[in-house]
């Protein structure tokens, strides 16, 4: 330690060298370099904000305005009541009635058509003397999301029309069916999508964004040539990544204050919970995904390989497995081992725990704890990879 | 001019041949990115889980519970109390609470009956999607019980007009969302790979100081461009085909039913105008930590104004609009109909216009840029 080491001026100025010393003159150096590129420092809190902004406003999952068209070859009062309950619904948007195959094709090949509903020429009649009838309804499935909720619309609007048949066959006004079914909606009622968007936001800028800057912090003085200087000092490395990590951690702090006073001012996304627990969860994965780009960072030769490696490694895990649209629950056994270790799914729960749910730190300190020791492990594997010698 | 150009060309494939780290990332970026892509659940309804309050534990409540069944819900848990139903939803263990009360049986044979369901709203669409699909459960069983009641079935259904919607999925019959996904991330990557291959190559130069060298040599703009972009556009040549029918066709089995020569040439096209985009980014970046940060700021809207996770139809009108100046959104719509939906010249042809005016503005950018730093 202290005693090992020779004596220059400073320290016997000094008598102890204190332990943060060498820390404190990193984090000034880091600070110092992050001012001087006000570029830089600038777009890693624009880039935040237009990403919530654009993805709060313009992201929305819900399907909607579906261009429809009919062929209906029925053209009776029966059949265009039946065209009136989709029209009358949300979801889609009727833009023809055409009968001729050859355009059919046409407008479900361009993709101007994203469903057509098929009604027979003995529709009506068999409505009226109380026959079943078959459409065909075919759909585009080359978005097989949207192909899986245009099913799911047609199915809920023919089923509608279904009961309302079922009612005037089974006898007038009075006779309902046998099983009713009941939905309230828990923690988001009015089932708003920016409720689950903006939240989920939140998780994936703050995994990409604190990891890319963290990406470049010792590779670039690999690049540069200034990591000798880390060689040659009396610096430990322990003193060296404390020191590159906090400025950044004021960066990305910063930027989570950001977005959740818009999540909060501008979305007025449902808060129901605790700002404590879900700052505290906010610190914890910051640290932790700056000690990801900071790993990535040491096991790199070259920034772009660094950049690379972090995008691939954060952005299409945390997208499609943190549970931000699918729930976990929902995934096969392998999807829910690899939800398991990103970061980003633990955080997901506390975050939508704070602002849907409403429950605190005692609910979610296991996810916490999780985070935690997540961290331990990044920057234990940072500690040992980054050796104080050339080569 | 060949002679000028093949020399740099030389220089730029051997610099990028010597840095395996980067050779070896594109190499994943092309393989194992696209399948944990393509593996990844759709936002469709699949094994749902719910989680079952059964009060009732009669003949009819176990019917109504194996009804909820794979591939749209999967059981999770048989719970005893509100208590634990809580704790069920509140820790996120099940998306979907289905209450069947004490008297549901006597109810429903006097029918009536009435059973409850509580939906984690959090993830929002998947929550209206489940109640839905629910919602189509309890109908279907109620329309049995009352076959039951009134006779026997055949006889009955004669006798109830009811329609019977036969959806047929065009193209994708079994809505596989890997065909999609799969594909949609290959396409991504080749977007981003253009932008940050070419963009890192240029601002090499300038963070080495070599650029000036450049610039005092005989190398004209065009061929210093030209040097840039083609290794680019070769690298991406050379390994999207082992996603296209490696992961895409291979793993997933997604058909390619359209010509992959014409989806090919039409990439090159795209890669060029990207690249384009990417050299003009280095050209007012100072370092390569600049370039990165700007290229995220245009690669973050252009991935979501492609049309892939919003489709366009249910944007807001000012949305709809603004997709028209992203270049993905072209491409994104030409690789779907060409690849997946096996359309010609005849259905893509505005989609390769509008590819080829955006490139040509951002080539015309970008060598009025270098001009201005040459003069």
């Amino acid at each position: 330690m202290a005693e090992d080491a020779p004596k220059f001026a400073w320290s016997r100025r000094r008598r102890v060298p204190r332990r943060f010393d060498r820390t404190a003159a990193i984090v000034v150096k880091e600070t110092r370099e992050l001012l001087r590129d006000p570029v830089y420092l600038g777009l890693s809190f624009i880039i935040p904000l237009v990403m919530i902004l654009l993805f709060g406003f313009g992201l929305s999952l819900d399907v909607k305005n579906l261009p429809l068209v009919f062929a209906d070859h029925d053209r009776s009062p029966y059949s265009r009541d039946y065209i009136d309950g989709y029209v009358n619904s949300e979801y889609f948007n009727l833009i023809a009635i055409e009968t001729d195959p050859a355009t059919l094709e046409r407008g479900l090949r361009s993709g101007q058509a994203r469903v057509i509903i098929d009604i027979p020429p003995d529709f009506g009649r068999r409505i009226a003397s109380g026959q079943p009838v078959s459409v065909g309804v075919t759909i585009d499935g080359s978005f097989p999301t949207r192909a899986g909720v245009i099913n799911g619309y047609v199915a809920a609007v023919n089923g509608l029309y279904n009961q309302r048949l079922l009612r005037e066959a089974l006898g007038g006004d009075g006779a309902v069916l046998p099983v009713q079914m009941d939905l309230s909606v828990w923690y988001n009622p009015s089932l708003e999508s920016k409720n689950t968007i903006v939240p989920g936001l939140l998780v994936l800028i703050l995994m990409l964004f604190p990891a890319i800057l963290g990406a470049l912090l010792v590779v670039r003085e690999k690049e540069s040539g200034t990591i000798f200087n880390f060689y040659a000092s009396p610096v430990r490395r322990g003193e060296i990544i404390l020191g590159k990590l906090l400025p950044y951690l004021a960066v990305a702090l910063i930027d989570y204050l950001l977005i959740f006073l818009l999540s909060l001012l501008v979305f007025q996304v449902r808060f129901v919970g605790s700002v404590l627990t879900l700052s505290l969860g906010a610190l914890l994965y910051s640290v932790c995904t700056i000690g990801i780009g900071l790993l990535i960072s040491i096991l790199t030769r070259t920034q772009l390989a660094a950049m690379l490696v972090t995008f691939l490694a954060t952005v299409t895990p945390a997208f499609n497995y943190s549970g931000f649209i699918t729930p976990v629950g929902a995934m096969d056994r392998v999807g829910q081992l690899i939800a398991q270790f990103i970061p980003a799914t633990h955080f997901m729960g506390v975050v939508r725990g704070s602002y849907l749910k409403g429950l605190g730190l005692d609910f979610y300190w296991p996810q916490l704890a999780a985070l935690a020791a997540y961290t331990a492990v990044v920057y234990g594997l940072c500690w040992v990879f980054l050796k104080k010698r050339i080569g | 001019m060949w002679g000028r150009l093949g020399a740099m060309l030389i220089k730029e494939f051997r610099q990028l041949a010597g840095d395996l780290p980067i050779l070896f990332i594109l190499l994943w970026g092309f393989s194992g990115a696209v399948f944990i892509a393509g593996r990844a659940i759709s936002m469709d309804i699949n094994n749902y889980p719910v989680a079952v309050l059964d009060l009732s534990r009669s003949p009819e409540s176990r019917e109504l519970i194996a009804r909820l069944r794979e591939p749209w819900f999967k059981v999770v848990a048989h719970l005893q109390s509100d208590a634990e139903l809580t704790a069920a939803l509140d820790r996120g263990r099940t998306s979907l609470a289905v209450v069947i009360p004490p008297d549901f049986a006597r109810r429903v044979r006097a029918g009536e009956g009435r059973f409850q369901v509580i939906s984690d709203g959090t993830q929002s669409q998947m929550a209206t999607l489940a109640g839905g699909y629910i919602t189509q459960l309890a109908g279907d069983y109620s329309v049995e019980l009352l076959e039951d009641q009134l006779g026997p079935a055949d006889r009955l259904l004669a006798n109830l007009p009811q329609v019977d919607a036969r959806p047929r999925v065009e193209f994708n019959p079994n809505i596989t969302s890997a065909w999609f996904s799969s594909l949609l991330e290959m396409l991504n990557m080749i977007t981003m790979i253009s932008m940050l291959l070419t963009a890192a190559a240029m601002v090499r130069e300038k963070e080495h100081g070599t650029l000036e060298q450049l610039l005092v040599s005989p190398l004209r703009p065009a061929e210093l461009f030209a040097a840039k972009v083609i290794p680019t556009v070769v690298v991406i040549l050379l390994l999207s085909p082992l996603s296209l029918f490696g992961i895409v066709g291979g793993v997933f089995g997604t058909p390619l039913r359209g010509s992959v020569l014409f989806f090919y040439a039409v990439s090159v096209l795209y890669v060029v105008s990207v690249a384009s985009l990417g050299i003009y980014i280095a050209m007012l970046a100072r370092n390569l930590a600049q370039a990165m940060m700007m290229l995220f700021l245009i690669l973050f809207p252009m991935l979501f104004l492609s049309g892939a996770t919003t489709p366009p139809e249910s944007m807001a009108p000012w949305m709809r609009y603004a997709t028209l100046v992203s270049p993905m959104r072209y491409y994104i719509d030409f690789g779907y109909q060409v690849l997946f939906k096996g359309n010609g010249l005849a259905y893509v042809w505005h989609d390769i216009l509008g590819m080829l005016v955006l490139g040509g503005l951002m080539f015309g950018f970008s060598v009025a840029r270098f001009r201005r730093l040459l003069g």
